[in-house]
């Protein structure tokens, strides 16, 4: 049998003789399961201040508007306790937002859904829609009677499943706890709806929810939010975590975000970098906002020109973290000149044996660091490019600029 | 040293303007087409007798709006995000539905005055009034916050108007001073109702949503709460020199001359032959600037705070298909304000009477809320009330407790 929470809620407590003992305030339930169980009813007696705990296993039945305990029930009421794992359901969830990750929103809990069956009290569903709302102002019949007199429409429930809901705790000292125990689902939002989730959060439970992502996924939801919001979402999380998204993060985001931090803040996260990453960064921040080299990236594939085909392609699986773009291999001789370039097509086309500094394309589109912006832009719109080469005074190569890049710099809020 | 020193106090302001705006808009929203009619009326009907009133509600203003800052601060959340995880659903869904109707009372106002004001200068309301709601509407729908900000920010300069007309009608500043020093408190029943309907118009059930939500969407930190408590304090200063100079102005021209008046464009219209056209003028553009400012918050606002209580998307920068009920409510409140004034032969006396009513009934309870709220553990951790202040917010709450029951009184006896 389906029943709301609503609906339960402020039903009398009787006791096996019928004889009236209070009113249940609240219900607690034991998270984990895929549809949790209710372990507890909150029951406020009459005339008592504060509302007291029953076991579950006392309740007789839920029939009609009463809630009939077993024989004896009465001795074994008790007070409240919270363990790992477990929420209050009127004060932790209804009313209260949580992440809907099948729709990929945050969404407000209007009411709860709830199956009795085999003696068990379940959580099936969570009611995200109007009807839940009419049902709880005691408007619904009300309401159903007019808009199918009017429109013959009914108001649609909207409710989803229990496994795609992700709680959000407001206690500080239990934020940790729910998200351990239901966070699975979380991570299989893309990071893109889970900045927009990020953002519609407030801030104790953005830093909650940032928290409970694993690194990679933390990196990529950093690099799409709001960067108005950057650099509180990293001061949330502890300076070890903070140093392993950066080191996770594209270094030239990585730089963006860190140039805006407090500078104390940056050079101590900087140092507990490790090596490769933090001198990839420092070189980044050394450059000035506006230039070629504050948006260039070190993530790229160089190459030298005495090698073949063949090796050029064990370098590119070589390569495990996702690159910018993989439109591009660059080719240097022993001392880092920059002196070719080569596709992804070469790559594919060509036969194994064939040199790179045969095939390789030596006329060079390439900036300096200290080049404006804006001279860039103008460069990817007349050549059509999916990257441009960065290189020193003397024709090094120290990084890439990708069309992304570029867009992003001109279109901040991409 | 010096240097540090300079270097803290540049960072110091740089930091202030980042949070300033929520305090400085909101009080200056409260100047609206009533409120610039009620000093008006005041100015006109008792010369400087009631403008040190302008003082006591200053301090309550502060007061009132201090805690609701704090609580976007604080918390991360609106007051109707508060309200509704607190009390419930029932609660919310009432409040909001009586804030919704008392808001759009005062939308209405907001065109009349645009109407009326335009009308000075010969411009049909059947020009005015939808030119200025489609102006208002576009703002929104197609803006950003931010922008939406500035374009708020720019027309609080425009309340200079009136502190120019106000020295161009050539006060006495010796009974000025006068009456500031030592105030005559006169009990007729008319002045009375006069002081509450100045009280009545300061204080206002939305302005408490709008000032939280902007503190919310500015992201404030708790460690900048001080600054954006500065931008409380400098709002409420501004409104209250800005309603002293409309004091000022009509005291010193109208009172003066025994001419009787009903409302601010009838005000501006009997400048013309007292204080000069440039006087008249300026008046009728502050009319004209305040109504169409307050028309553009005012839906906004209301649309914004139900959304977030009913749990739906809302938000500027949310497109039109993502946040359907906030535009949807928010288009609604423009054209149908709007549309109300442009029927012909429309007595507008009932819809203020209705919805001042329900002004009345909605700020003790709202204040109230507030309170419970503010002094919430959970929620405000170490911010909750001190206790001088919480003293002092209580009496000032009771107080204006009093005083909106005394004025529905009034209203209700007609």
């Amino acid at each position: 049998m389906f029943l709301f929470f609503s609906e339960l809620l402020g039903r009398s407590v009787i006791d096996s003789e019928g004889k009236s003992l209070g009113k249940l305030v609240d219900l607690k339930v034991k998270i984990g399961e895929l549809f949790p169980m209710v372990v507890t009813l909150r029951i406020r007696k009459r005339g008592a201040k504060a509302p007291l705990a029953l076991d579950w296993s006392e309740v007789e039945s839920l029939n009609g508007n009463l809630v009939t305990l077993k024989l004896d029930a009465e001795k074994k009421f008790k007070d409240l306790q919270l363990n790992e794992g477990e929420i209050l359901l009127k004060e932790e969830l209804l009313d209260k937002q949580v992440v809907d990750t099948y729709g990929a929103k945050i969404e407000r809990v209007n009411d709860i859904h709830l199956l009795i069956a085999n003696g068990e009290l379940r959580i099936v569903h969570v009611d995200f829609g109007m009807r839940g709302i009419f049902r709880r102002l005691g408007w619904i019949k009300m309401v159903d009677f007019l808009t199918n007199w009017f429109f013959a429409y009914q108001l649609p429930e909207k409710m989803i499943s229990w496994k795609y809901i992700q709680p959000l705790a407001s206690d500080p000292q239990k934020k940790n706890l729910i998200l351990n125990v239901t966070l699975r689902k979380l991570h299989e939002l893309h990071p893109s709806d889970l900045a927009d989730i990020i953002e519609d959060l407030d801030q104790g439970k953005r830093a909650t929810v940032f928290k409970s992502l694993d690194t990679q996924t933390a990196a990529e939801t950093l690099e799409e939010v709001d960067p108005k919001l950057q650099a509180s979402l990293i001061e949330s999380a502890s300076e070890e975590k903070a140093s392993d998204i950066l080191e996770e993060m594209a270094p030239d985001e990585a730089a963006d975000f860190l140039a805006d931090l407090p500078e104390e803040k940056k050079s101590k996260l900087i140092q507990t970098m490790e090596k490769p990453h933090r001198e990839k960064l420092e070189e980044l921040l050394t450059f000035e906002e506006g230039t070629a080299g504050s948006i260039m990236t070190k993530d790229f594939i160089s190459i030298q020109e005495d090698k073949t085909i063949s090796e050029a392609i064990d370098e590119f699986r070589k390569t495990t973290h996702p690159l910018e773009t993989i439109a591009y291999l660059y080719v240097t001789d022993k001392e880092n000149h920059l002196v070719g370039v080569l596709t992804v097509r070469h790559l594919l086309l060509c036969v194994n044996e064939a040199p790179l500094s045969k095939l390789m394309n030596t006329h060079l589109i390439k900036v300096k660091p200290d080049e404006d912006v804006k001279e860039v832009e103008e460069i990817f719109k007349k050549y059509k490019f999916m990257a441009i080469p960065v290189v020193d005074e003397g024709n090094h190569l120290t990084g890439i600029i990708t069309l992304r890049d570029a867009v992003e710099s001109k279109y901040k809020e991409f | 040293m010096p240097k540090d020193f300079i270097k803290s106090r540049w960072k110091t302001l740089l930091i202030f303007l980042a949070v300033v705006g929520p305090g400085i808009i909101t009080s200056n929203v409260d100047n609206d087409a009533g409120g610039i009619t009620t000093y008006t009326l005041a100015g006109a009907k008792y010369g400087y007798g009631l403008l040190w009133s302008l003082i006591p509600i200053m301090v309550v203003l502060v007061i009132i709006q201090e805690m609701s800052a704090r609580m976007g601060v604080v918390t991360g959340k609106g007051l109707s995000d508060l309200i509704r995880e607190r009390f419930g659903v029932r609660i919310t869904f009432y409040l909001l539905l009586a804030i919704l109707l008392t808001n759009f009372g005062n939308v209405i106002a907001e065109f009349a005055g645009v109407a009326s004001s335009l009308g000075i200068i010969n411009i049909p309301k059947y020009v005015s009034v939808p030119l200025a709601a489609f102006v208002v509407w576009l703002l929104v729908v197609k803006g950003t916050y931010r922008s939406v900000e500035k374009v708020f920010l720019y027309a609080c300069l425009f309340y200079v108007a009136y502190i120019i007309s106000g020295f161009l009608a050539k006060p006495d500043w010796g009974s000025v001073t006068n009456e500031l020093i030592k105030p005559r408190l006169q009990f007729s029943a008319g002045s009375l109702g006069m002081l509450m309907g100045l009280v009545g118009t300061t204080i206002a059930p939305w302005m408490q949503f709008y000032l939280q939500a902007a503190v919310v969407e500015k992201n404030i930190k708790v460690k900048d709460y001080k600054h954006s408590r500065a931008d409380v304090v400098l709002g409420s200063f501004i409104v209250t020199i800005v309603a002293g100079f409309i004091i000022l102005t009509c005291a010193a021209t109208l009172f003066k001359a025994g001419i009787p008046v009903n409302n601010a464009a009838d005000a501006a219209l009997a400048l013309k032959p007292l204080a000069g056209r440039y006087c008249s003028y300026l008046f009728a553009f502050g009319l004209l600037n305040a109504s169409l400012f307050a028309a553009s918050i005012l839906p906004l606002s209301t649309a914004f705070v139900v959304c977030e209580g009913m749990g739906w998307e809302n938000g500027v920068n949310k497109k039109f298909s993502e946040a359907p009920q906030f535009y949807g409510l928010y288009s609604l409140l423009i054209f149908l304000g709007a549309g109300i004034i442009l029927l012909p032969g429309i007595p507008l006396f009932p819809v203020m009477y209705i919805s001042q009513v329900i002004n009345g009934i909605v700020l003790p309870v709202l204040l109230i809320f507030i309170l419970i709220l503010i002094n919430d553990k959970k929620l405000m951790g170490e911010y909750v009330n001190k206790r001088v202040y919480n003293f002092l917010s209580w009496a000032t709450v009771i107080g204006l407790i009093l005083l909106s029951f005394g004025l529905l009184i009034s209203i209700l006896r007609g």
